[in-house]
């Protein structure tokens, strides 16, 4: 368990923030996660890494709980508290040999948007579609970090996204080509839906990625 | 002579474990004696993957304390690492070891016995010094390749009390083969937590499963219990390696694709199927055996008929099913739909009847067929011991003997809750 300082917040709503660190000698493959609470606590939780592999700092991004513990106290760390990280863990990774020969698909609902985003500023020359499925506009964390043409905002609750409904509906009306390959994270029951129709589409079982988000 | 006693609880990483140290001890003098008898020295490998893992290592140090009160009673394992300030205040326990010092339990009784207390915390931390495991408890010569898990499974948890994932050299591994068969060992059997992910430098799991193929001696390789993720297509098809024992225990864990998720398993029931379909395809009768866990939150009756439905489908030689229990840390802790206790009793009842079924289905096939035994008991007519496939075989013969292999023709099954083969030497 590493100590490391906190650089800044960012709120980015009402209730997702992004937490800015100190990097030290902390290394890691873009997609995996860390676990993080404050110095000497023993409550932590799980969060996947936002920034990219060559960042000089670390950065996660966080939503708050409704009724949560840890999230909740970690949207009011300041710049030089001190946070215990531990990691990195995890296997939703690229595959080196892929990243510049294959077209991917990233499916992100709500904050599991966070590897993916490590994902791509970790290599920007990717040829990417990202879908983001989230209720309303405002939850379009950063899409500026995204190339424009290669970013779709799926909104459930309002028609200001690029388009309106779940990105499971995207997908059913936008088919894959077969060889894509597709990573998935966020929540349980967009993954289990999407992994099915992208298998139905032609997607076999090798390329599809995925990591839960509860 | 001084006396040592042990016990076990939980995987076949702490079986070997527990081998080793004993083997320690009696190279060292002690006599060996049972966990029910009054001995010097207890040693408790405890568990903590569910709470009746708990309650059972407690009941055993309870035990220990009243055979012999002046005993000196060493307490590690998981539950060491996971209890550790509950069990550190009980009077009654000498020593609590985390796993990280497990390997120098015996010089922690050593130097106890020479007047010198050490906290365990100060001993040797290496988890892969551990000595032979020549007099221990089992006629399989455990090798331990890997030990900890990086996949934090929710529901787990293994990877707070054992660590994170370490790779043994694939030398050290491939010298302990050597000299374990040198010395007469039959069947070696790979242990670790996570095995799949071994990762040695350039070397993975099927890397080194090939090596060991390929050494020379007169043995079988057994693979213990493996995860379904971390192996690739090369792994499978060392499987049809004479060498190579017909028996794989993948765990499955649930046959809900849902609840798989939620337990962040890195894999899918397809891929499930896949592997076991394409394992048999080359050997139809290889012994595929499981672990399901029942009850897990959010376990709907749909989501348990799937699991049922798997079981039936793929034909398990063996089912280790057990009730979900709540582990203090781990994601599953934290999701709010838990299931009733009476639900997950009833459950279980339901699944271990169609395990029972299949396992019997499974057995009744080597009826008129020959199994290669390895004999664990014998008294020169009559033998015990395990089939190539991980099935018990009890037969008669001629001037029986322990650690030798007999081919045995399978004449009938002992209906029994676990149904032993009954055979014949063939001469």
């Amino acid at each position: 368990m590493r100590s490391h300082k906190v650089i800044e917040i960012r709120n980015l709503t009402p209730s997702t923030y992004v937490i800015k660190m100190e990097k030290k000698d902390f290394t890691f493959k873009t997609g995996q996660y860390i676990t993080l609470g404050f110095s000497g606590s023993i409550d932590r939780r799980e969060y996947s890494i936002y920034s990219s592999e060559q960042d000089n700092f670390l950065e996660v991004l966080i939503k708050e709980v409704e009724g949560g513990l840890v999230s909740k106290k970690l949207k009011r760390c300041k710049p030089g508290d001190y946070l215990d990280i531990d990691g990195p863990f995890g296997h939703f990774s690229l595959k080196e040999d892929e990243i510049s020969k294959k077209k991917f698909l990233f499916i992100a609902t709500g904050t599991g948007i966070s590897p993916i985003h490590s994902f791509i500023a970790t290599h920007p020359n990717m040829d990417y579609q990202l879908l983001h499925g989230v209720r309303m506009k405002e939850e379009a964390y950063e899409r500026e970090s995204y190339q424009n043409n290669n970013y779709i905002l799926c909104t459930s609750r309002e028609k200001s996204g690029d388009f309106h409904g779940r990105v499971t509906e995207y997908l059913k009306e936008n088919p894959v080509p077969s060889d894509t390959v597709c990573y998935l994270c966020g929540n349980c029951h967009m993954i289990y839906e999407a992994y099915d129709i992208l298998e139905k589409q032609g997607i076999n079982l090798g390329p599809i990625h995925t990591e839960v988000y509860f | 002579m001084k006396k040592v006693a042990f016990k076990t609880l939980g995987c076949r990483l702490n079986q070997y474990e527990t081998d080793a140290i004993a083997s320690q001890f009696q190279n060292n003098g002690f006599k060996l004696v049972p966990f029910d008898k009054e001995a010097d020295v207890y040693v408790i490998n405890s568990c903590t993957v569910t709470h009746q893992s708990d309650h059972k290592s407690r009941n055993f140090i309870n035990q220990a304390n009243r055979k012999n009160p002046d005993s000196v009673l060493v307490v590690t394992g998981c539950m060491a690492n996971n209890a550790k300030d509950e069990l550190e205040g009980r009077d009654e326990i000498n020593y609590v070891v985390e796993n990280d010092q497990k390997s120098s339990v015996y010089s922690l009784v050593e130097a106890h016995y020479n007047g010198e207390i050490f906290h365990p915390s100060k001993v040797n931390s290496d988890l892969f010094s551990y000595g032979s495991t020549d007099k221990g408890f089992h006629t399989r010569s455990m090798i331990k390749i890997q030990d900890g898990c990086d996949n934090f499974c929710t529901f787990c948890i293994i990877p707070s009390v054992r660590g994170r994932a370490v790779s043994r050299s694939i030398q050290d591994v491939l010298d302990n083969v050597k000299s374990v068969v040198a010395n007469g060992a039959k069947e070696v059997v790979l242990t670790g937590v996570n095995i799949g992910r071994y990762e040695y430098k350039k070397y993975k799991f099927d890397d080194i499963v090939e090596q060991i193929l390929d050494l020379d001696g007169d043995f079988r390789l057994r693979i213990s219990s493996i995860e379904p993720d971390g192996f690739g297509d090369k792994f499978l098809s060392l499987l049809n390696h004479p060498k190579m024992t017909p028996h794989l225990h993948l765990c499955l864990q649930s046959g809900s694709e849902p609840i798989l998720l939620q337990m962040r398993r890195m894999y899918n029931i397809k891929r499930f199927k896949e592997i076991v379909n394409k394992v048999r395809s080359v050997r139809p009768d290889f012994n595929i055996t499981t672990d399901i866990i029942i009850g897990f939150p959010n376990e709907s009756d749909q989501d348990f008929e799937s699991t049922c439905n798997i079981i039936k489908e793929l034909k398990f030689g063996h089912v280790h099913a057990f009730k979900y229990s709540i582990r203090k840390g781990t994601r599953a802790e934290r999701m709010t739909e838990q299931v009733d206790e009476k639900i997950k009793t009833l459950r279980s009842e339901t699944l271990r009847e169609i395990a029972d079924d299949v396992k019997l289905q499974y057995r009744n096939q080597f009826i008129g067929k020959e199994q290669i035994v390895l004999v664990e008991k014998t008294d020169g007519e009559n033998a015990k011991g395990y089939g190539e496939h991980y099935v018990p075989v009890e037969f008669k013969g001629y001037e029986l003997k322990k650690n030798h292999f007999y081919k045995v023709k399978i004449t009938d099954i002992n209906k029994d809750i676990d149904p032993v083969l009954i055979g014949e030497q063939v001469k």
